[in-house]
C-alpha cells in the first residue's frame, strides 16, 4: 500500500533508495486528487502530463543518471506563478485561458530539481481574500470540516497539502496568505524574509511586501524546499544573497537560551479563548525546552490592519492596471467601443473583491485622501518596522497564535469586509516589515486546528526554522480523515 | 465619508465598468471608515523610511534575448488594428 502521507524527506530517501517507484506514487497521487477533488476543490487544473514525467524520472533512476533533489516529488502550485505552457489563471475570470511564456524562478529552479507539478492550487481571485471563497472559480473546502473554510489565499495551496493531494506546495503570502491557511489546514507554512526568494514569475498583488514560500507536511520540509528556491535572481532585484545558506543543516539545535517574545497586541481584544489557551501551552512547551519567554508590546499592530489594507490596495491598483484585455485578457470584439470603454467593459471580468480593491486602490492614494491614508499607513509601516527592530534587539524570536480565530464556516464572515480584515492583525506585521515568520500546527480543537507563529529578525530564516522545529517536535497531531 | 459619486469617479479613472455603483457603497465605506483608525496612531512626525537599492545592486540594462518568438503570436490584424495576443 502506498503511504501518500509521507514527508517531503522520507519521499526523497524512499525514491533514492528504490523503495518507491515515482511513476506508482504520482499513479497513486492522481487517484487521491480524483477521490477527494469533488470534496474539496484545492486545484483549478490538475498536470495531464504527470505519469509520463513519473515514468521518465523512474528511468534515469534505474539507469543511475543523475536525478535532481526532488526526485519526482509532486508539487501543487498555487495558481498566480507562471509554468511556462500552463494555464496560470491566478482564480481569476479575467485569465481564464492565460498560457504562461515561461517559467517562474521558483519553477525553473524545480524543475532543475525533478520536482513535478501535480496541479495548480485553487486561490483567492489574485490573491485578495484569506479564505479562498473568493476564487472565481469557486471556494476550497477544509479537509478538517468541509463546511469550514481553509484559510487563504493560498488556500488551495493548504488543502493539497493536508489532504494528501501532493507532498508540498509553493504558495505566496502578502499579509499571511501562506501562513492563515496553513494554520486552518494544519500543515506548516513559511513566509521567508522578504527578497530570499524571487519573485519573478509571480502575478503581482502588493509587491513591496508579498513573498512565496512552501506549505509542507512538516518543518524539516520546509527548510528542504528553501535549500531549493532561495538565492539572489538577477530577474527580481528586490532578492538578497543568502551565501547558499543550508537551511537543514543544525535543524535539530534546539532553542534553549533563547529569548522569545510574547506579542501582547496579538493575543488581546477579539482572540478565540480556544486560540489563547493553545497559545500559552506553546508558550509552556518552548520553555520547557528551554527557551526564556517574556512579552512584548508592539503599539502599531493596532494599526496594521489598516496600513496594510491601504498599501495593498494602492499596490494592487496599479498592477491591476495592466489587465485592460490588450496585453492579458479574453477574446471580445473591439468593434463598437471606444478605447476607455473597451478597457472598462473588459475589468468587468474581475470578481467583486477585486473590483472593491481596485475602487479602494484608487481612492486612498488620490489626490486630497492620500495624506489621511496611503502617507500614514507608510508612516505607520516604518513606525513598526521600528518597534520590531527594537524587539529583536532583546529577543531572538517573536510569539503569537498565527490567527487569532478558529476555522469559520463558509459563507459566515464573507459580507462583513472588517470583520475579516481583522483576521490578518497577527500575520500582516511579517509582511509590512520584511521579517521571516512561520506557523507550525499546534492543536486541533473541536476538530478544527490551531496554528502558532514564530517570527525573527530579518535573514534569521535559520534560526526561525530552527525553533518552529523544536516546538513541531512537542506535539503529535492527527490527520484529516477525509 | 465615501459617496456613490466618488465611487463613479474613482471606477472610471480606474476604467471599471460597474452598472450599480451604489451596490459597492457598502463595503467600500465600512473598509475605508476601518481606515480612519491610522488617524490615531501617532505617526504625522514619522520620516517614511523607504527601502533602497544601489545602483550597483540592480542588474545590467542589456538586452536578453527571449527564447520563445512572442513577436508569432501577433498575427490577428483586423483594420488598421492589432490584435493583441493572448498567450495561449
Amino acid at each position: 500500500m502506498m503511504n501518500l502521507k509521507i514527508s517531503a524527506l522520507e519521499f526523497v530517501e524512499e525514491a533514492k533508495n528504490g523503495n518507491i517507484s515515482v511513476e506508482d506514487f504520482i499513479g497513486k497521487t492522481l487517484e487521491r486528487i480524483d477521490s477527494v477533488e469533488d470534496k474539496l476543490h484545492a486545484l483549478l487544473s490538475i498536470n495531464d502530463k504527470a505519469l509520463d514525467q513519473a515514468r521518465e524520472l523512474d528511468k534515469k533512476i534505474k539507469s543511475g543518471e543523475d536525478v535532481g533533489a526532488c526526485f519526482g516529488m509532486p508539487i501543487s502550485i498555487k495558481d498566480n506563478m507562471c509554468i511556462k505552457n500552463t494555464k496560470t489563471t491566478c482564480a481569476s475570470k479575467m485569465l481564464e485561458n492565460f498560457i504562461a511564456p515561461y517559467d517562474a524562478t521558483v519553477i525553473s529552479k524545480l524543475k532543475i530539481q525533478d520536482a513535478i507539478f501535480i496541479g495548480k492550487a485553487n486561490m483567492d481571485e489574485f490573491a485578495m481574500g484569506l479564505t479562498t471563497e473568493f476564487s472565481a472559480y469557486g471556494p476550497s473546502k477544509n479537509p478538517w470540516n468541509t463546511e469550514y473554510v481553509p484559510g487563504g489565499s493560498s488556500g488551495g495551496s493548504a488543502v493539497s497539502v493536508s489532504s494528501f493531494e501532493c507532498v508540498a506546495s509553493l504558495g505566496s503570502d502578502t499579509g499571511g496568505s501562506i501562513r492563515n491557511p496553513a494554520s486552518f489546514c494544519s500543515t506548516v507554512g513559511y513566509k521567508p524574509t522578504y527578497g530570499l526568494i524571487s519573485r519573478y514569475g509571480l502575478i503581482s498583488y502588493a509587491n513591496s511586501i508579498e513573498q512565496i514560500g512552501p506549505l509542507t507536511r512538516t518543518v524539516k520540509d520546509s527548510a528542504f524546499m528553501l535549500n531549493l528556491i532561495a538565492g539572489i535572481d538577477p530577474n527580481d532585484d528586490t532578492t538578497v544573497n543568502n551565501n547558499n545558506e543550508d537551511y537543514l543543516a543544525n535543524i535539530d539545535s534546539g532553542i534553549e537560551g533563547k529569548k522569545i517574545g510574547i506579542i501582547t497586541d496579538m493575543m488581546g481584544d477579539g482572540i478565540d479563548p480556544e486560540v489563547l489557551t493553545a497559545t500559552k501551552e506553546a508558550i509552556s512547551k518552548l520553555e520547557g525546552l528551554g527557551a526564556v519567554c517574556e512579552e512584548v508590546s508592539l503599539e502599531m499592530v493596532k494599526y496594521s490592519v489598516a496600513a496594510y489594507y491601504t498599501i495593498t490596495a494602492t499596490e494592487a491598483g496599479s498592477n491591476l492596471a495592466r489587465y485592460d484585455n490588450l496585453r492579458y485578457g479574453y477574446d471580445f470584439p473591439v468593434e463598437g467601443y471606444e478605447f476607455n470603454s473597451y478597457i472598462s467593459k473588459a475589468r468587468r471580468n474581475f470578481g467583486p473583491e477585486v473590483t472593491r480593491r481596485m475602487i479602494i486602490g484608487g481612492f486612498v492614494p488620490s489626490a486630497g485622501h492620500a495624506g489621511k491614508y496611503f502617507l500614514k499607513a507608510m508612516k505607520v509601516k516604518t513606525k513598526l518596522t521600528k518597534e520590531i527592530n527594537e524587539a529583536f534587539k532583546k529577543f531572538d524570536l517573536l510569539i503569537a497564535p498565527t490567527v487569532p480565530v478558529l476555522p469559520f464556516k463558509i459563507g459566515e464572515k464573507i459580507d462583513d469586509p472588517v470583520s475579516l480584515f481583522l483576521i490578518d492583525i497577527n500575520t500582516v506585521t511579517a509582511n509590512l516589515t520584511g521579517k521571516p515568520a512561520i506557523s507550525i500546527p499546534f492543536k486541533i480543537v473541536n476538530g478544527l486546528p490551531i496554528g502558532i507563529q514564530l517570527m525573527a529578525n530579518s535573514m534569521n530564516d535559520k534560526l526561525l526554522l530552527q525553533a518552529a522545529h523544536a516546538l513541531e517536535k512537542t506535539v503529535t497531531l492527527p490527520e484529516v480523515t477525509i | 465619508m465615501v459617496t456613490v459619486e466618488e465611487i463613479e469617479n474613482v471606477s472610471k479613472l480606474m476604467k471599471i465598468d460597474i452598472d450599480d455603483h451604489s451596490e459597492y457603497l457598502d463595503k467600500v465605506k465600512k473598509m475605508i471608515s476601518y481606515f480612519d483608525i491610522l488617524d490615531s496612531a501617532g505617526v504625522e512626525s514619522e520620516e517614511i523610511s523607504m527601502p533602497e537599492i544601489s545602483i550597483e545592486s540592480l542588474r545590467k540594462d542589456e538586452f536578453i534575448p527571449f527564447e520563445g518568438k512572442l513577436i508569432e503570436k501577433m498575427n490577428h490584424y483586423k483594420g488598421t488594428y492589432v490584435h493583441a495576443p493572448k498567450m495561449s
